[in-house]
């Protein structure tokens, strides 16, 4: 299986201050990958390198087999990114904003229409199509980004806390439509602190103070930590290393 | 491309018209400029307010006083100090020009004796005072010729071309078109950018194949068109309100602001890379249209200032632009008269545009 995403040894400082220090993994094709870690683990500016929005400070990487550095063009055409803020037009409505970024991806009018509508079909959006996305609740907003970022059909979708604030109904409901994307053979690179929903990714990364602490198949984890479920693991692992630091 | 830039454009089109803070920036402010500065900033020196101490009382002094008040240009005013105490009157503003005739004013000149008549004037605007002396000084002169049959050797007859009533709105209303298209194309290029990052739209237009080319365009083209509308609001207010004339070649004054705006666009992109928030962007495009106006020759010509600052004026493009507005509304100016603005406003336009434009390809990786 070809790799969508490979990361050597990543770093980027912001001044003395190291945000992502040396990380290193590879994501299959089709995969979808959870990139977790705690508030401030350097999971945003990783992906932000990623998506060519961040200079490296060292390391290598390749998107969709595009290198970081030199196709920075070619990755961008073919991945998709739905951030951790909200970020689409607020005075735009839901169809205006599906209607750009269409147009930015320069897709013809009729794919533009027809896919809208089997967006909207599939996300529940139809009737909220005409109001604007800034008057619409959290859920619906989140699912009118997921839209917009899967609207050119990416091969690799990055997804930020794509479901941050939103209520479990509305989280499986998401869950189920990111599967179908992996169904249809999108990768997905997707953070979230939610681990309910880790447990639905083929591997997890675990990330703390801009390293990379452990990756694997999450019940594979499990088993070898012993632990319950994945939010144990969680907690043990970053409160060990708290704790070990502090020792240090 | 195309599709791209015409997506970026349609939606700034839709943005602006849901905003009604920037429809009334964009529609109520080439207005209340034109009333405002239309109206208020009258150069013009008419309807003096004037105390009169007539010390003769004679009925030469009373036709002497008539002569004065003749013209539009003095006015009696009617409640004079019981004392000769013009500096309280001018003081309170009451009046600004207080006229003297001494107590023997006819009997010399009956007798044809150099007489003496005093004019008090209000130098705090020093501008008018030195209108207002040389009208005393013409009315006296022609008082003279009038009385004693003086023959005359010179007789200068004056003629003003192009503004003959010396109407002063009709040199501030082209000066408004010029300073509003300035202020409203920086001011509106610089805050839209910047207010796609703070939303955070711009980090999610980064990471799409949308070229800097497309970006810039598509950030640009439509504050230049909102450009050209608010301009045409104020030439048509202008025309229609305040009936100024328009000497020359419209299409030659859409021509060249089509060049001046790629200077006032490419510095809104320039404020873009340097400022974080809107307010910042606000605050260096107000500095930068206040520092434009200024030295623009817009209220007081360039040859008054000092001689430093007329120096500095040449790195102002709004002052070839002021020049060429003024030239064409004014005079009907045709490209000859003008190509030296032309040529100034081009280079600066290259310079400001590309030289923002490099930033910008600079930040986006
Ligand atoms: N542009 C920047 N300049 C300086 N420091 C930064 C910058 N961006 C991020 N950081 C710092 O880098 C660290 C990692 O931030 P990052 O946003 O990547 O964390 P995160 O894992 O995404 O956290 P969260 O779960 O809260 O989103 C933080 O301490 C943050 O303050
Ligand atoms: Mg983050």
């Amino acid at each position: 299986m070809p790799d969508a995403v490979t990361i050597e040894k990543l770093t980027k400082k912001f001044g003395d201050f190291t945000a992502v220090d040396q990380i290193s993994l590879t994501v299959g094709e089709g995969e979808v990958f959870g990139f977790l870690g705690a508030n401030g683990a350097g999971k945003t500016t990783a992906i932000r390198m990623l998506c060519g929005l961040l200079l490296p400070t060292s390391g290598n990487g390749t998107v969709g087999g595009f290198d970081i550095y030199r196709d920075n063009e070619k990755i961008k055409k073919s991945i998709g990114y739905m951030s951790q803020k909200f970020s689409l037009y607020g005075d735009l409505t839901a169809y205006e904003n599906l209607w750009f970024y269409g147009s930015v991806y320069q897709l013809k009018k009729k794919v533009i229409k027809d896919r809208i509508n089997q967006l909207s079909e599939e996300l529940g959006l139809k009737e909220f199509l005409h109001r604007q996305a800034e008057k619409l609740p959290l859920g619906w907003r989140q699912r009118l980004a997921l839209a917009a970022s899967v609207l050119h059909r990416p091969k690799i979708l990055f997804l930020d806390e794509p479901t941050g604030g939103v209520d479990p109904i509305f989280r499986r409901r998401f869950w189920e439509m990111l599967y179908e994307l992996a169904d249809k053979g999108t990768t997905l690179f997707v953070t979230t602190h939610y681990m309910d929903e880790a447990e639905y990714c083929h591997r997890i990364s675990i990330m703390h103070h801009g390293r990379i602490i452990e990756l694997g198949n999450p019940s594979d984890l499990i088993q070898k930590y012993q632990q319950p479920n994945l939010e144990e693991l969680f907690v043990q692992l970053i409160s060990n290393r708290s704790r070990e630091a502090a020792d240090v | 491309m195309l599709q791209t830039i015409l997506a970026l454009m349609k939606k700034e089109f839709y943005q602006v018209i849901r905003d009604r803070n920037m429809l009334g920036l964009i529609f109520l402010m080439p207005m209340i400029q034109l009333l405002v500065l239309g109206y208020a900033i009258n150069t013009d020196v008419k309807k003096i307010q004037t105390a009169v101490y007539d010390f003769d009382r004679s009925s030469l002094s009373r036709e002497y006083i008539k002569a004065k008040t003749a013209g539009d240009y003095f006015i009696i005013s009617s409640d004079n100090p019981p004392v000769l105490d013009a500096e309280r009157g001018f003081k309170e503003n009451r009046y600004s020009a207080a006229l003297i005739i001494p107590n023997d004013f006819s009997e010399k000149f009956i007798e044809k004796k150099p007489v003496d008549v005093g004019l008090l004037l209000d130098g705090s605007n020093a501008n008018s005072a030195s209108i207002t002396s040389g009208y005393a000084e013409m009315i006296a002169m022609q008082f003279n010729r009038r009385q004693l049959d003086i023959p005359e050797p010179i007789v200068m007859r004056q003629q003003m071309l192009f503004n003959p009533e010396s109407e002063s709105v009709y040199f501030m209303v082209p000066g408004i078109v010029a300073v509003l298209i300035t202020m409203i194309t920086a001011i509106l290029t610089s805050m839209a950018i910047v207010r796609e990052r703070e939303i955070g739209t711009l980090e999610q237009l980064m990471v799409t194949p949308i070229t800097v080319p497309a970006l810039i365009a598509g950030k640009t083209i439509p504050f230049a068109i909102l450009g050209f509308l608010e301009m045409s609001i104020a030439l048509l207010f202008g025309v229609l309100w305040f009936g100024i004339p328009f000497a020359g070649s419209w299409t030659l004054l859409y021509g060249l602001t089509f060049i001046y705006l790629f200077t006032t666009l490419g510095v809104g992109l320039f404020i873009s890379t340097i400022s974080k928030t809107q307010q910042q962007a606000m605050f260096y495009a107000w500095f930068f249209s206040i520092f434009a106006i200024l030295t623009s020759g817009f209220f007081s010509p360039i040859a008054n200032m000092p001689e430093m600052v007329q120096h500095l004026t040449y790195l102002n493009p709004l002052r070839y632009y002021m020049i060429i507005v003024r030239g064409i509304m004014m005079k009907g100016a045709s490209v000859d008269a003008l190509y030296p603005e032309i040529i100034a406003m081009v280079i600066f336009g290259i310079i400001i545009f590309t030289s923002s434009w490099l930033r910008y390809s600079k930040r986006v990786s």
